[in-house]
């Protein structure tokens, strides 16, 4: 195609300009939605993965397991464990799309914006919260629409901090693998030893009180028994005490909550900052 | 040139890469505002990492960095805000539209607003592409996309723009019509411009000066006309089955060791002193057997020949046949 340029006589002179760093990470994070949720399947997928576990799959085990009595406690139980599953699968398939910045080139010209490079990790990290926050919404929609029962009230809040700050230590880990590994391909087979794996084991289906004893220690060092004991202690006081006691074996239900949530927060600010400085140090060879 | 100003400075800038690979040893330059300067040299020949050591996505190892008199090591953001670069590869979001694109760089750069939305309503105009802004980018073809690249360089007005081997890749047609656009926008916006390529007639035609950069230094620096002045009148190619035969015949009768290159069976020489017939008489007269003979205008391949010793580009500048 031949273009015939019609070219002003002059451009217009534009002042001094630089973005801010809340623009920057804003502009980013609109930039990765944009991507994320540019055709109908990228909508669809990660709408109709709660329903489906909020409305079939939790129903169906608690039908299968528990007795008529209890069906309903452990539905709640497994739905709110599909939280467990969900914030690991989303914040992983988040960090695919910078090892796809990297391949199709969009990453040279972000490297050369004039913006900090944790600018871009934050950009990406904000986008990935925005479409975990819909998919936890729809999951306890959904499923206190199907029958499960939560608390309301400010004990919701132990959930909200819980949630993010695993969601952004399951982000660094994501950002940490798509800096660390070259191909999609790689990156794919990692990723269910890091989002699925761990889920079996760190109270969710079942207490870890469950496990063997040697994996029962393993599971008390996993960020989400600790996380799932606050989902849990956020929306469902009773098994949520229950799970902390099982990690704790204290009585004060307040103090092992804050002990969980420090957990959470310390392996989320160790595993983020690296991220973060493994993702500037990258960018510049 | 509209001022004496630099735009940019590299002084002593080496990088060795992990490993020991010694990809830039050494490279100085300054180029002045407005000035359009070429670094012109074979893949390999340290120019994609002088320039990234320029808008700091490379560290350089020895030697500074400056644009608009400003650090590039220290103050990184500052320098980036004030340059923009056009990739050899697509850089753009494939999946979104032209728009959606030019809006993320307004953005990044801190261009917002009705300033933002003129600048990038003048430039697509510019450049011919208004009529594709809302298609996804995928769709484009790689003139297309280089279009809006280009366009996109320019939205934040910046003071020095990178152009990384900028035609790569493209057909002859759709390159020097993106060089008409980039020429025209050149001259519309008084922007310096720092161009790397192994094209001659790009260089020839958008630079002031060119610097021949051969394994990671600088060998030459002077603009096309000075290089070309430097090789005389007229080049002769002859193909001879023994070309060291050649050179002695013509090194005896006055041409200098430096305007005799032989690449192959075919010896390529500056001539002076005589023109392209006399040196055809005088090999005939030694009884030289040519199988081809032409001669043309001295090019920058020419020059580039001559000061490396390797060829460039295949020359297309050929003027006339002899018999």
């Amino acid at each position: 195609m031949t273009m015939t340029a019609t070219a002003p006589a002059t451009l217009s002179v534009i002042p001094d300009h630089r973005s801010t760093k809340v623009g920057a990470v804003r502009t980013l994070a609109l930039r990765r939605l944009a991507l994320t949720l540019r055709n109908p399947r990228s909508v669809a997928v990660p709408v109709l993965t709660p329903l489906l576990f909020a409305l079939v799959i939790a129903p169906a085990l608690a039908n299968t397991i528990a007795a008529p009595a209890g069906a309903n406690a452990y539905m709640t139980y497994v739905a709110l464990a599909t939280a467990g599953l969900l914030i690991p699968l989303n914040c992983m398939f988040s960090g695919l799309g910078v090892i796809v910045d990297r391949q199709q080139g969009a990453m040279r010209e972000l490297l050369v914006a004039p913006i900090r490079r944790s600018s871009i990790v934050l950009g990406n990290l904000v986008a990935a919260l925005a479409v975990t926050t819909g998919q936890l919404v729809v999951l306890i929609a959904a499923s206190a629409l199907r029958g499960a029962t939560y608390t309301a009230g400010l004990h919701v809040l132990w959930f909200v901090g819980a949630a993010l700050l695993f969601a952004i230590l399951m982000y660094g880990l994501a950002e940490v693998l798509s800096t660390r590994l070259q191909s999609p391909e790689e990156y794919i087979g990692v990723l269910p030893v890091v989002a699925i794996v761990p889920f079996f084991f760190a109270g969710t289906l079942f207490p870890i009180t469950s496990l063997p004893q040697w994996l029962d220690a393993v599971a008390k060092v996993l960020p989400l028994t600790h996380a799932m004991a606050l989902f849990r202690y956020g929306l469902t006081a009773h098994s949520g005490v229950q799970a902390l006691h099982n990690i704790w074996g204290m009585s004060n239900a307040g103090v092992m909550a804050l002990l969980s949530l420090a957990v959470v927060g310390l392996y989320a600010l160790v595993v983020f900052v690296g991220a973060i400085r493994l993702f500037t140090r990258a960018g510049t060879s | 040139m509209t001022s004496g100003t630099l735009a940019i400075e590299a002084q002593e800038l080496v990088k060795t890469y992990p490993g020991g690979v010694q990809a830039v040893r050494g490279i100085s330059f300054a180029v002045e505002d407005g000035e359009a300067f070429g670094l012109l040299g074979p893949n390999g020949a340290g120019k994609t990492t002088t320039i990234g050591m320029l808008n700091s996505t490379v560290t350089p190892t020895s030697g500074r960095a400056l644009l608009g008199g400003r650090d590039v090591a220290r103050d990184p953001v500052g320098t980036r805000s004030i340059s923009s670069v056009v990739f050899q590869d697509a850089v753009v979001d494939r999946p979104l539209t032209g728009r959606q694109n030019l809006e993320l760089h307004l953005r990044l750069w801190g261009v917002s607003g009705p300033e933002g939305r003129r600048r990038l309503s003048e430039l697509t105009e510019a450049v011919g592409i208004v009529e594709l802004l809302d298609r996804p980018v995928g769709s484009y073809s790689g003139g297309e996309r280089r279009r809006l690249e280009i366009a996109r360089a320019l939205l934040s007005a910046p003071q020095v723009l990178f152009l990384d081997e900028p035609t790569v890749g493209l057909d002859t047609r759709v390159r020097h019509d993106l060089f008409d656009a980039i020429a025209g926008l050149r001259e519309q916006t008084g922007v310096t411009i720092l161009m790397t390529t192994h094209y001659l007639d790009e260089a020839e035609r958008l630079c002031d000066r060119i610097a021949v950069v051969d394994a990671g230094s600088v060998v030459a620096c002077d603009s096309p006309a000075n290089f070309l002045a430097s090789l005389g009148d007229e080049m002769l190619d002859v193909r001879v089955d023994d070309t060291e035969r050649v050179v002695r015949v013509l090194r005896s009768h006055g041409v200098a060791p430096d305007d005799v290159v032989v690449i192959g069976g075919t010896v390529t020489a500056s001539l002076r002193a005589m023109s392209g017939g006399d040196a055809l008489q005088l090999l005939a007269e030694s009884s030289v057997d040519v199988r081809s003979a032409t001669t043309r205008s001295p090019s920058l391949d020419d020059v580039y020949l001559r000061l490396t010793g390797d060829p460039i580009a295949p020359t297309d500048q050929l003027e006339r046949t002899l018999p």
